[in-house]
């Protein structure tokens, strides 16, 4: 096999590949500890979940393998369909295939056991779109035009509004830094970027101050901005996380010892409140590594951004970067009551499908371009 | 520097210093790399002197950039403009920088969470961890048993009894359990299984009962399949086994299995005992219960034990009833109770069944006996007699001439039916209840004695039992008696009282002059199990026990046939009592016209030796034969004759004396 490999191979980023191992041993660890004793009371297998992520693991490490072997200027001609797909998988969600899975309408079952939640995909169609759209030197230009600045803006819009119906707070604050980040990189002037950011808190603030939408609409925004209208109330699930996160201390109590993890007292703890299983069981320590592996993947994100000269790799990696920063800062902030709770998975710890395949798929995208940053040089 | 003739021409000029201007004259033409770099600012500085002289070729070619923009300007429309907008390419700002600060921004900020994750998990580690302990620890109530209420022998007249409430965690039952789980709950409690499905269908709900109050045996049944989903929990069920007896005495606790109404009320202190507190730790999203983490036991209440006897009360009941049904009446009351007052039966009439609390209405939850009031009419002569009597007015041989009407004070009084004007002693007047003659009595007493000894014998005062929703009746102070308000309630009329007061009257008569506070609990078997006796009520003499011999006499003249009463003749007892027959005070005119009457009958046997007091009320007969004698007469009579049979009083076997009903015999 080794002498199979295309030859960029010996030059790829083992410091990026080591860090998203290290997190998705923690990952698989932690998702074991946190469903294991849930899974022992419901009398099923406490090692099923253990299993399952595995499996999702694996099917992601090949499609990543897959994905940085092709050379990434090849997928610029397949990023139209990618989006395209994304956008019919985002409109499934509205027919009956769609599927409410622990209060979010974002999933669609194809039946027993394999079940998508397209936003994930929707993040992936959406870097390879923007790249394209504001990395191809257009024409003579070398830089893109307030045109395709438009474009692209239209672009992100169409899956913005499909995530915000379902809603998904986390994933369209996920997508729209991603689209932030692409832009700032691809040389748009800060103007541009600055402008974006205040039109559109201005466009919310119009929109929910004139009154345009319906009553339901109006529901989910209110329930889509202040989380305590949650039924569950967030007040509660912060609290209990930075009790689970504190009572950990700085040696932690140990995997499957955490008793505020296997009491339950925290939502959703396999995914995305996976960071509270890691500050009480893995203790100060085990926090900070997970902290510390996240900060070397964003930083080799960002690095390979730099070294590729051209934009459209640079970008791809800017986007990915982005994505894994945004969903990090809230995923691991949220648990210490630092940012509002939004539902969003720890990229490459926590649980899920759909997530852990994406963040690879994601992953394989930037060693393509990281593999091939030289050839420009 | 250089020389002017430089630029002059494309090939000359010495080196490649002079490419730059050279690349100028090329508009259409790219500028060669080699040609481009080395412009230097030392070029730049030169040619600034020289514009003037650059060649006319040059300052052709020079103008041709500029020129196009101002003649797109002029010709195109601002569709034009905005497609130039459109397409102008940004200068692209330094990505590396860009980069760079994005990786200082990242930095930053995991800092600051790495220094959040060292002030929760280092500094304030210890703070969490005991919050973690505090909600992992939390205290529940362990509910203490209920103490029965059971009569003076023991028979139960409220109990508690050990259930079992079946629920279903549909969360935590497996799909391939599911059907077992239905079945075995249908099977076992006798459900519809639509019901049960229903119920195992209801997640995300954790919690769904599927039936309450199951027998402990056969809920341990159903555990042992070991099914996953189904739990119980304890609970008590609170239980009537004589549902129908003392139903408004005993009263019934609410769903939280407390008290509400009669004696589940007011003995709430002693029959709910303390509940217990179990430390539990939650562990898997369950309670467990911590070895060792007891906090207190709980403290199951006390038995009560009445003085009630349920065979007595059973039949008083009966005996009310059949009688206010038949007459057509609207209420009624029976209290028998014995020389101490203590009560054997505490009989209403409307009443209801405490299996079934949910149909009854509040007129028959109303505990009559101590609830309602009503004027006592001529039972109430008694204590004219009694005032008369002790005070050395009058011997029950005494004389009166007494008319059929008197007037007094601008009003009439008058006996209830036509009579000449008779010769009658004090007895006489108490057998015939002869109005004018107790007026007479009571005038030689005075209103001040007559209301000393009306409070004497607990008028308006509380019987002591402390049961919800007693009124103690009405007797005004003596400075507010107006013009004939002794006359009036001389005879009774004017005041008003309960049952229970008015029965305690004659058991103070009976009891030899000595008012024992009326009781109704016995005593109560605490947790230890030792019984403890209720505390001995307040005890009191009233009248001698000379006066109290001489009213028991004139009292059991009424029941001879000379009497106003020989319904409550028993064969083989001796009877004293006295009949009643109360005006009504109309609620709506505020008089006694149209608001009919209260009969009542009271009295104990056997006349020599008391035992057992009876109080007979009913209100509202029919207005053509009201007479207390007739009404109550026959129920005295025959919860009298139970009672002495029930308590096995023997006949004393001993002859009435003759009574002296008229003077000058």
């Amino acid at each position: 096999m080794r002498p199979r490999l295309p030859a960029q191979a010996g030059r790829l980023d083992w410091v990026l590949i080591g860090a998203v191992g290290g997190l998705t041993l923690i990952g698989t660890l932690l998702v074991w500890s946190a469903t294991h004793a849930e899974q022992l009371q419901l009398g099923a297998s406490p090692q099923e979940y253990l299993w399952r992520h595995l499996v999702n693991v694996a099917i992601g490490a090949v499609l990543c393998a897959a994905v940085a072997m092709i050379d990434y200027r090849v997928l610029k001609a397949y990023a139209l369909y990618a989006y395209a797909l994304a956008i019919v998988a985002l409109l499934l969600i509205f027919t009956p295939l769609g599927a409410t899975i622990n209060g979010s309408h974002s999933w669609v079952v194809f039946g027993p056991g394999l079940q998508l939640q397209p936003s994930e995909l929707a993040k992936v169609a959406l870097v390879l779109m923007l790249a394209w759209l504001l990395g191809e030197p257009h024409r003579d230009a070398g830089a893109p035009m307030t045109r395709d600045v438009l474009v692209s803006l239209a672009v992100l819009a169409l899956p913005t509004v499909l995530i915000m119906l379902q809603p998904d707070l986390g994933t369209t604050l996920v997508i729209g830094a991603m689209f932030l980040g692409v832009l700032m990189l691809s040389g748009a002037p800060l103007a541009w970027v600055g402008g974006l950011v205040g039109a559109g808190i201005a466009g919310a603030f119009t929109v929910w101050q004139v009154g345009i939408l319906e009553d339901y609409q109006v529901a989910r925004f209110a329930a889509f901005a202040d989380p305590s209208l949650d039924p569950r109330g967030a007040g509660y699930n912060v609290n209990q996380s930075m009790i689970a996160v504190g009572s950990g201390g700085v040696g932690g109590k140990g995997l499957f010892n955490g008793e505020q993890t296997s009491g339950q007292f925290v939502p959703e703890q396999h995914t995305d409140f996976i960071f509270t299983v890691a500050g009480e069981e893995l203790g100060l320590f085990g926090a900070a590594a997970v902290i510390v592996l996240l900060g070397l993947v964003i930083w080799r994100m960002l690095t390979i951004g730099a070294q590729c000269a051209d934009p459209y790799g640079r970008l791809i990696a800017a986007g990915v970067a982005c994505w894994m920063t945004v969903q990090g800062v809230v995923c691991i902030g949220m648990t210490m009551g630092m940012m509002p709770v939004t539902g969003v998975p720890l990229p490459f710890v926590s649980y899920g499908g759909t997530a852990t395949l994406a963040g690879l798929l994601a992953l394989g995208l930037v060693l393509g371009v990281q593999s091939r940053v030289r050839t420009f040089e | 520097m250089t020389g002017p003739r430089d630029p002059r021409r494309p090939g000359g000029g010495p080196g490649g210093a002079s490419g730059g201007r050279r690349s100028r004259p090329q508009p259409r033409g790219r500028a060669t790399p080699a040609a481009g770099r080395p412009r230097t600012g030392t070029n730049r500085a030169a040619g600034r002197p020289n514009p003037p002289r650059t060649p006319r070729g040059d300052a052709a070619s020079e103008r041709e950039r500029p020129r196009p923009t101002p003649g797109e300007r002029a010709v195109g429309t601002a569709g034009a403009a905005l497609r130039a907008a459109l397409r102008r390419p940004f200068r692209r700002g330094n990505p590396k920088r860009r980069l760079n600060a994005g990786i200082l921004c990242m930095v930053v900020v995991l800092l600051i969470f790495g220094a959040r994750l060292v002030q929760i998990q280092g500094f304030e580690a210890a703070a969490y961890a005991q919050k973690a302990e505090e909600s992992r620890l939390q205290d529940t109530q362990i509910p203490a048993m209920r103490g029965d209420i059971t009569d003076a022998e023991g028979n139960p007249l409220a109990m508690t009894v050990e259930t079992r409430t079946v629920f279903v965690d549909p969360t935590r039952v497996l799909p391939e359990e599911r059907a077992a789980v239905i079945e075995l709950l249908a099977t076992e409690l006798g459900r519809p299984v639509e019901e049960i499905t229903e119920h195992v269908d209801a997640a995300p709900s954790q919690y769904q009962v599927v039936a309450r109050d199951v027998p402990t045996e056969q809920a341990e049944r159903i555990l042992e399949h070991d099914l996953g989903g189904i739990a119980t929990e304890r609970d008590f069920q609170r239980r009537y086994p004589n549902g129908e007896v003392a139903a408004n005495l005993v009263g019934f606790v609410g769903a939280d299995g407390s008290g509400l109404e009669g004696l589940e009320y007011s003995l709430e202190d002693t029959l709910a005992g303390t509940p217990g507190e179990q430390r539990v730790e939650i562990a898997d999203g369950v309670p467990i219960p911590m070895a060792g983490g007891l906090v207190r036991e709980p403290v199951p209440g006390g038995d009560v034990r009445l003085t009630l006897d349920r065979d007595i009360q059973w039949h008083a009941q009966n005996a009310l009833a059949q009688q206010v049904e038949e007459l057509g009446a609207s209420s009624g009351s029976v209290v028998v109770m014995d020389l101490d007052q203590r009560l054997l039966a505490l009989a209403n009439y409307p009443t209801y069944n405490l299996d079934d609390v949910e149909a009854s209405t509040p007129e028959q939850r109303r505990n009559g006996a101590v609830a309602d009031t009503f004027e006592p009419g001529s039972t109430n002569k008694v204590i004219t007699a009694a005032a008369a009597l002790e005070e050395g007015l009058i011997t029950p041989e005494t004389e009166f001439t007494v008319p059929y009407s008197i007037t007094r004070h601008g009003s009439t009084f008058s006996d209830s039916s036509f009579h000449p004007t008779e010769n009658l002693t004090a007895t006489g007047i108490m057998a015939h209840s002869s109005n004018t003659g107790t007026v007479q009595i009571a005038e030689e007493v005075g209103a001040e004695t007559l209301h000393s000894y009306l409070t004497d014998f607990g008028f308006a005062q509380e019987t002591g039992l402390g049961l919800p929703g007693e009124s103690p009746g009405v007797l005004h102070p003596v400075e507010d008696w107006w013009g004939t308000s002794l006359a009036t309630i001389s005879y009774g009329q004017g005041l008003s009282v309960n049952a229970v007061q008015a029965a305690s009257v004659y058991a103070t008569v009976a009891n030899g002059g000595v008012r024992v506070q009326p009781s109704i609990v016995a005593g109560a078997t605490g947790p230890d199990g030792r019984f403890r006796s209720a505390p001995a009520p307040e005890e009191r003499r009233v009248i001698s026990e000379e006066t109290a011999d001489q009213l028991a006499y004139m009292l059991e003249s009424v029941t001879t046939d000379e009497g106003t009463a020989p319904q409550a003749q028993i064969p083989g007892y001796r009877v004293a009592g006295k009949t009643g027959t109360a005006q009504r005070v109309n609620p709506e005119t505020g008089s006694y016209e149209d608001g009919g009457h209260t009969s009542t009958f009271v009295g104990f046997a056997p006349a020599d030796d008391p035992q057992v007091v009876v109080q007979v009320v009913i209100h509202d007969p029919p207005a053509e034969d009201p007479y207390g004698g007739p009404v109550a007469g026959p129920v005295f009579n025959d919860v009298m004759s139970f009672a002495l049979q029930t308590l096995q009083v023997p006949p004393t076997e001993t002859e009435a004396p003759d009574f002296q009903i008229y003077g000058g015999e």
